[in-house]
């Protein structure tokens, strides 16, 4: 049973994000019932082009882990699992599952449920559970079922004319699906502006992951995997934008004053991996021994976006994608990624969430580990799924935390 | 220095331990059932390790750590360190050069690396699962019809080692009972399932690699079945604790004595 709570924040405009995320979802709502289409949408499809098509977009792993966070996952995940659903299958996929399919046997959604989808959307980045789930939700509530494609690059960035001739393709197919569901013709210049604004969003995200290399850090994960929410589900938005500068600022001036997330650390961590989305009061564990989780691995701005490549939009997003390093990165790209931001952030240890849902990343997370323990980086490996809380233990977890704190204090 | 009793506390799964050092003698110690009520059990394991003493009581005891799962209950403790530390300290003051501890307890089990002092380098554990625990022996145990302490001694009497395909103590169960049924020998059923657990252990040991020298720890430690093949296994001699279900409340009472004199 989890007896813990959220995250404690150390911003005063990382608590605006839930006011933002529970306006988000009312609004979903608000204009499906005006008539607008809905399009349920995998993590990675560009919520700008469904802005310029005027389609509302609802993200459901996202939902998922606002369902998590409520601790409202395991009787999702169960009703998912009576339908039939193994257990080893995505957290994500199975609590949703349990919501179209058993809504009798489910307590109330929160945010008053999801607005009803016209059709779904899926990119095969990073995760390809998706693609089965998101089939069997195309079947289940009889919708159209797009798949949109990206290339991985095993080498990172790349100039590949291959990649990115595919990705403009496979962006004017999802364009062009979008059309068809529509009826609206695609206009280029609203995601001009989209992807402007989103390109000068990420700017300030980037500033501000850099900011936190402070020392004593201003703003650590406890803060971070909040507030990145808007940068991942409002991206291409003023509202997105104007969080980010007033965050930045909040930043800047506990620098200003010398205000860390401790007053005076001992050491300073790195949480690799989807956090345990009902338990995030873990990120401040170790803030009682004078430890700070700085950084996390996933979800973080590591470069500058690019700047526009192409007149045409389209074009544009299709080189950005493929001549930028990021997702899909390769296990090795990962790898130095999190040793040389282990250096930039001082680190001292690294956290490493397994998660047993999944797949993708938990063999990733294994490769990491050794390689940090190789450098002579202390980790500490810590299996719970990322959203069903049936998994945790909360007397096993929080001695592992100890006894790495203890390994820690010992090596200072 | 003076006189200075200092005690740690173990509060594992199955057993409670008490250890009373004086500066760096052991003066006692104690092993009781935990039960199921945690705070009578580390007040009763306190109590009989003092009453071993020359009439000291809870009052001279300068600071008390607690460990074990247990440890954040124990009302008249001065603080808390996790048996991982513990283990490796507490096995290090016995054997110097050690610098691999396998703590094979009642229901976890752990490898551990240490330093020269004592300090905790790695961890790695398994609580999980049964399988490579007190636990698993125990059930094994009651099905093949013997007393726990025989079992090791009759699975080196074996005349073939019977592989056990699972590595769960629950479906092991039922495929021990499938082989006595079938009239296969106990010993040598029993030789299997030592196997299997030395296995088990030795992917933990793997994973953050042996260094010389070797120390088990815990109940299991006892259990010569498992020793010997453990041994084997690793081509390293096991140094062995006297009493190795104490080690994690001795290191506790070393941590304690630290404490001390770091004041």
């Amino acid at each position: 049973m989890v007896t813990s709570t959220s995250a404690r924040k150390a911003l005063k405009t990382t608590l605006e994000v839930p006011t933002l995320r529970r306006s988000y979802y009312a609004r979903t709502l608000d204009e499906s019932q005006k008539g607008k289409k809905v399009a349920w949408c995998s993590n990675n499809i560009p919520s700008e082009v469904l802005d310029a098509m005027d389609v509302t977009s609802v993200f459901l792993e996202n939902y998922a882990t606002v369902i998590a966070a409520k601790r409202l996952a395991s009787a999702f995940c169960a009703a998912g699992e009576k339908v039939g659903f193994s257990q080893d299958v995505c957290g994500y996929a199975r609590m949703l599952m349990g919501y179209i399919l058993a809504r009798d046997q489910v307590p109330e959604a929160p945010y008053g449920g999801l607005a009803k989808p016209d059709f779904l959307l899926v990119n095969s980045y990073s995760c390809d559970s998706r693609l089965g789930w998101f089939a069997a939700m195309s079947r289940a509530l009889n919708i159209p079922l797009h798949v949109h494609d990206a290339p991985h690059q095993p080498d990172g960035a790349s100039d590949s004319a291959i990649n990115a001739d595919y990705t403009e393709r496979e962006l004017r197919g999802l364009v062009a699906f979008l059309e068809e569901q529509t009826g609206a013709r695609f206009n280029p210049e609203r995601l001009r502006k989209r992807l402007d604004l989103s390109r000068q969003t990420s700017d300030i995200m980037f500033e501000i992951n850099e900011l936190r290399k402070a020392v004593p850090c201003p703003m650590g994960s406890a803060d971070m995997f909040t507030a990145v929410w808007p940068a991942m589900y409002m991206a291409g938005t003023k509202e997105c934008e104007d969080f980010y500068s007033k965050l930045r600022a909040e930043v800047e001036e506990k620098i200003a004053k010398g205000i860390g997330v401790v007053p005076e650390e001992k050491f300073r961590l790195m949480w690799s991996g989807i956090p345990f989305w009902y338990n995030m009061s873990l990120l401040n564990y170790v803030e009682d021994f004078g430890g700070v989780v700085v950084i996390e691995g996933f979800y973080r701005s590591r470069e500058r976006r690019l700047r526009a490549q192409d007149d045409d939009p389209i074009r544009d997003m299709a080189l950005s994608s493929t001549r930028q390093r990021g997702w899909p990165a390769t296990i090795i790209n990962s790898i130095d990624d999190v040793l040389d931001a282990v250096k930039e952030y001082r680190i001292n240890g690294v956290v490493l969430s397994f998660n047993p849902s999944c797949r993708l990343s938990y063999v990733s997370q294994m490769e990491l580990q050794r390689s940090l323990e190789e450098q002579g980086i202390p980790t500490l490996g810590l299996e719970c799924d990322m959203a069903d809380e049936r998994t945790y233990s909360e007397g096993q977890v929080k001695t592992r935390l100890d006894a790495f704190v203890e390994r820690l204090l010992a090596k200072a | 220095m003076n006189r200075v009793i200092t005690a740690g506390i173990d509060i594992g799964a199955a057993t409670s331990k008490a250890v009373v050092l004086q500066n760096s003698h052991l003066l006692s110690y104690s092993i009781i059932p935990t039960g199921a009520e945690s705070v009578t059990s580390a007040q009763r394991a306190m109590d009989e390790a003092l009453l071993k003493t020359d009439k000291l009581s809870l009052e001279d005891i300068r600071h008390i750590v607690a460990t074990g799962y247990g440890r954040v209950i124990v009302p008249f403790a001065n603080e808390t360190v996790t048996e991982i530390s513990c283990h490796a300290r507490g096995a290090n003051w016995l054997f110097p050069s050690v610098r691999t501890v396998l703590d094979m307890g009642g229901q976890d089990c752990k490898a551990i690396r240490c330093d020269e002092q004592g300090k905790l380098v790695n961890f790695v554990m398994n609580d999980k699962c049964a399988a490579g625990t007190g636990r698993f022996l125990e059930v094994m145990a009651q099905v093949i019809g013997l007393p726990l302490e025989e079992i090791g001694p009759a699975s080196l009497q074996a005349k073939e080692e019977i592989r056990i395909n699972s590595t769960c103590t629950i479906f092991g169960k039922s495929e021990v009972t499938a082989l006595l049924r079938q009239g296969r020998d106990r010993q040598d059923i029993l030789a299997g399932l030592h196997a299997a657990i030395v296995n088990r252990v030795y992917t933990l040991l793997r994973k953050i690699g042996i260094e010389p020298e070797f120390a088990i720890t815990g109940g299991i430690a006892k259990n010569t079945g498992v020793v010997k093949r453990l041994e084997e296994r690793i081509g390293l001699r096991v140094r062995l604790p006297e009493e190795p279900q104490i080690v994690g409340a001795l290191g506790a009472a070393l941590f304690a004595r630290d404490r001390l004199l770091e004041k």
